[in-house]
């Protein structure tokens, strides 16, 4: 993890936003993805068809 | 010429407890990432889908309010299809004459029956998403105080609400209407459906009036077991929610029969 930030492009404050802005896309396609599994293997809603 | 013959040995054994140590720390550090994602995917599935959706029914309670205020009531003529007559064979022909249907329908001496003809209080359908209803089932914590039904059995839909199916009757109209909801996610407003036992009430608001039914039968299905959506005679309300709890492998399936509302005399009297 170090290694990954600190291997950024650019002054540390662009290193420091690059990342943040990472880990935000990160957890945002983690809660679609934790969504999509269940929905498909959780809980669906119910529906019939 | 004095080297100590052990030396290459030792530092081979360094060697390999020096990658024993590392996949140790992969495994130890790949378990506790996996954890954390197991850990965030129950949290996210029980507790956050579970917070949007009661954010979602806050602002659906008001406009399932506002719907019941301003959605326009209509009054239709209702023929049922046992009453005399077999009116699912009888054309009213537009001079006011009847003509019977192939299977009959005709008096003693001949005539055609003319059906008797009641009144039905009807509320156009709602659009995709809109709040209408609220669904309420006093044995039931979780639903006492009511849980708004949303038009659509979309995944969207059903993330803000219980869901009625489109071209199924809304509640309390002749056949039989069907509305999904959640069992364990999205604040699982059919949690505890599987504990209902015929003679138990559910309640039904709509801007008609409230539409109390009986459960008659609960059951367990396949997911593409479609004729538990297909019209029934008389007005019946099926819930279907997921089964068992935790999985969506199987649909659990609530039957129940209109017993009270503003239509009742018209469907069955």
């Amino acid at each position: 993890m170090k290694q990954w930030f600190l291997g950024l492009p650019g002054p540390m404050a662009l290193k420091v936003v690059m990342a943040v802005v990472a880990v935000l896309v990160g957890l945002v396609a983690l809660f679609f993805f934790y969504d999509w599994i269940g929905a498909n293997m959780l809980d669906s809603g119910g529906t019939i068809g | 010429m004095d080297e100590p013959i052990t030396a290459p040995v030792e530092k081979s054994g360094s060697r390999s407890m020096g990658v024993l140590t590392r996949i140790v720390r992969i495994v130890g550090w790949t378990s506790i990432v996996v954890g954390l994602l197991i850990l965030g995917f129950v949290v996210q599935q029980l507790f956050v889908t579970t917070w949007f959706s009661q954010q979602h029914q806050e602002a659906l309670s008001e406009e399932a309010e506002e719907h019941f205020a301003t959605a326009e009531v209509t009054e239709v003529e209702y023929i049922p299809p046992t009453s005399a007559g077999n009116p699912g064979e009888v054309t009213v022909n537009p001079d006011g004459t009847v003509t019977p249907g192939a299977g009959g329908s005709t008096t003693d001496d001949g005539a055609p029956l003319v059906p008797e003809k009641r009144t039905l209080l009807v509320e156009s359908t709602p659009e995709n998403g809109t709040a209408f209803a609220v669904i309420r089932i006093p044995t039931i914590e979780r639903l006492e105080e009511g849980w708004t039904v949303v038009e659509g059995v979309e995944l969207r839909n059903l993330k803000n609400g219980a869901g009625h199916m489109p071209h199924t009757p809304l509640p309390g109209m002749p056949g039989n209407s069907v509305i999904s909801g959640h069992r364990t996610t999205y604040g699982a407003p059919f949690h505890e459906v599987g504990d209902l036992v015929p003679g138990d009430v559910i309640e039904v608001d709509t801007a008609i009036g409230t539409h109390t039914y009986e459960v008659r039968e609960v059951i367990v299905v396949q997911p593409t077991e479609l004729w538990v959506t297909e019209p029934r005679e008389g007005s019946w309300l099926t819930l279907t929610t997921c089964h068992p709890k935790f999985s969506a492998r199987q649909r659990l399936i609530v039957f129940a029969e209109l017993v009270d509302g503003p239509n009742w005399e018209a469907i069955y009297a």
